[in-house]
């Protein structure tokens, strides 16, 4: 399982990003990459090094100023906001450092939102929500809502949330920094497991003990990259 | 259609989660619709006894009755006046009938002096006249063709004058009319329209003529109904019909005018009243787009992440679009229920018949839906352009 023999899901072809009209600043210039299945992989970079820009571009949350990113083969600048929209659902699974799940629903409800839309039944959709939660241990609490777990079980209901779609690409954003050190590792062995050939883990974090899990590392620095390595397992 | 349901269910749960704000912004279509249904209720039953009975009594009937002209004391319409009246396209039924002069009714041998003074009306009339009038029998039967032909000296009297002379149902009594004895053969239910028949006597124009010498038959006064909804032209045209430029003057007249007007609606009232509705329910709206504006803002996270989950624009704002459509119902109906629960309470404290005009409540709910609605637009829109990346901070 040869992280570099995978193929390519998601390119970066000299891609920047730009803010501003008048005085025009430079979040990532010029950055090419490419992510392939079956990659573990950390973007690690201090603040301001153009890290969340990356991730943003990378989750098709946000569009390069120039360049063309592609994922799976389809130039997502050519899509439209329903297109995007599209492909984000169904390529891509989202961690975040504040986990983001909707405080109303439950953690069921939460997972089965990643569901919504796609003309699957409402069995299915149980189904399916039921499956990711097992998978990440918390199958049994699946009626709470997230004021009724802790930092950690929000975390593990976020990324069942993520796997739900059985994306291409799950994008993890810091995804231990609220949480203490046994849950962190805990989350970790979660993402470890999650590895497979035909999915790429992206995580985004400033935190080495948490790259040191990655295979390969993409360190970051001004809106460029500045190393690209494979870390072979010890 | 899945999709459909699925944002419909995701609405719901949106307005579930936050139920006192939900509550807070329905109090404003429900007060408006409210505010609406009462007032115009209100306004409506407040009459309601007359609209009742105008519309029990119809308001297609035209009384024709000739009228003084110089020189004569009883005036009379020409003898074919019902033909005449007939020839009228827009008139359906017609009845003739001739007050007799000078004939004196004597229901009681001892009391005849009580009656020349204050004499009881003696009508010929003809067989029609209850159909027209729609009025049934008490008792007994109205005077037939062969009251006429065989010149039987049958009574017709009304129930006004039933009751006054103590006549019990069924019983055979005979009325000395003029001198004759006049077998009372039926009562006449009440005639709300024209009251003065209720304290009459009828018989047929062959006896008015054979006993009292009205040898012209000539009736001075028609009963028309006319098609429903034509009654203004058809009394309009009516005395040009019946004199035909002849000599005698002819008056027509609707005798539910009079009750029509009473019972119009004071509409000037119901417009300054149910205008506050309508300014309630605009404050409701203005109250949801702001309360909905905000929580826009407040739930910011969750529109990103939902974004992030491949939720469109157009399916985040419409989601928004269906929590305002959501609160527009439930305040509508709540301001239905609470509508009619004012107008009962209204009406009953008033002592007035409820009167609802069927398209109240709905326009109620319409209105209330629109209005949420419309109201829902700028928070939906608002909802829809939020960028997922400024509302999940990443990094």
């Amino acid at each position: 399982m040869s992280p570099v023999q995978g193929q390519p899901l998601l390119e970066l072809d000299r891609v920047s990003r730009a803010y501003g009209e008048e005085v025009v600043v430079y979040a990532l210039r010029e950055v090419s990459l490419t992510i392939r299945a079956g990659d573990f992989m950390a973007i690690i970079g201090p603040s301001g090094s153009g890290k969340s820009t990356m991730l943003g571009l990378l989750g098709v949350l946000d569009l390069p100023s120039d360049g063309v990113i592609r994922i799976d083969g389809v130039d997502v600048g050519s899509l439209d906001d329903a297109g995007r929209s599209k492909m984000r659902g169904e390529s891509i699974g989202f961690v975040f450092q504040q986990f983001h799940l909707i405080p109303h629903l439950s953690a069921q409800g939460n997972v089965e939102t990643a569901l919504l839309y796609r003309n699957l039944s409402r069995k299915e959709r149980t189904d399916r929500a039921r499956a990711a939660l097992d998978r990440v241990g918390l199958g049994a609490r699946a009626g709470h809502r997230p004021v009724q777990m802790s930092g950690g079980e929000q975390q593990r209901v976020a990324i069942a949330r993520a796997i739900v779609t059985d994306p291409l690409l799950i994008l993890a954003d810091e995804p231990t920094g609220a949480l203490d050190t046994t849950n962190a590792a805990n989350v970790m062995e979660i993402f470890e497991s999650l590895r497979s050939p035909e999915r790429a883990i992206v995580m985004v974090t400033h935190d080495l003990a948490v790259a040191d899990h990655a295979e390969r590392r993409v360190s970051m620095l001004d809106g460029q990259i500045v190393a690209d390595e494979i870390r072979l397992p010890a | 259609m899945s999709r459909y349901r699925e944002l419909l269910g995701v609405a719901f749960a949106g307005l579930a989660a936050r139920k006192s704000r939900t509550l807070l912004i329905m109090l404003g279509p429900t007060l408006g619709v409210a505010a609406i249904i009462a007032a115009v209720g209100l306004t409506d039953s407040a009459k309601g006894d007359l609209k009742l009975k105008l519309r029990e009594l119809g308001t297609d009937l035209i009384v024709a009755e000739a009228s003084s002209s110089f020189g004569t004391d009883t005036p009379k319409m020409p003898a074919d006046a019902v033909p005449r009246a007939l020839s009228v396209p827009t008139v359906d039924r017609v009845a003739a009938v001739s007050e007799l002069s000078g004939v004196v009714v004597t229901p009681y041998a001892e009391a005849a002096s009580v009656y020349e003074t204050v004499p009881i009306p003696v009508l010929a009339a003809d067989s029609q006249l209850p159909s027209v009038l729609d009025v049934t029998m008490v008792t007994g039967r109205w005077l037939n063709e062969f009251d006429q032909q065989e010149l039987a000296r049958s009574a017709v009297i009304g129930q006004g004058l039933a009751e006054e002379i103590d006549m019990l149902p069924g019983e055979s009594r005979s009325i000395d009319v003029g001198g004759k004895a006049y077998a009372v053969v039926g009562i006449l239910e009440r005639v709300e329209l024209d009251p003065a028949l209720n304290n009459a006597v009828f018989i047929t124009f062959g006896s008015a003529e054979e006993d009292f010498n009205d040898e012209d038959q000539e009736p001075n006064k028609l009963y028309v109904r006319a098609d429903p909804g034509t009654e203004r032209d058809t009394s309009a045209i009516l005395p040009i019909a019946i004199t035909l430029g002849g000599s005698t003057e002819v008056a027509a007249k609707i005798p539910t005018d009079l009750l029509a007007a009473q019972s119009e609606t004071d509409t000037t009232l119901q417009f300054i009243v149910a205008g506050m509705g309508l300014l309630a329910l605009v404050v409701g709206a203005v109250g949801i787009a702001n309360v909905m504006s905000i929580s826009v803002i407040q739930r910011s996270s969750e529109i990103g992440i939902r974004r992030a989950l491949g939720h469109s624009r157009s399916t985040v704002g419409l989601q928004f679009l269906l929590e305002a459509l959501g609160v527009g119902i439930l305040g509508g109906l709540l301001g239905v229920v609470v509508g009619l629960a004012a107008m009962w309470a209204g009406t009953n404290l008033a002592d007035w018949v409820f009167v609802l005009q069927p398209w109240l409540p709905w326009a109620g709910l319409v209105g209330a839906i629109l209005v949420s609605m419309l109201a829902g637009i700028v928070p939906a829109l608002k909802a829809a352009r939020l960028e997922p990346l400024e509302t999940l901070r990443l990094g």
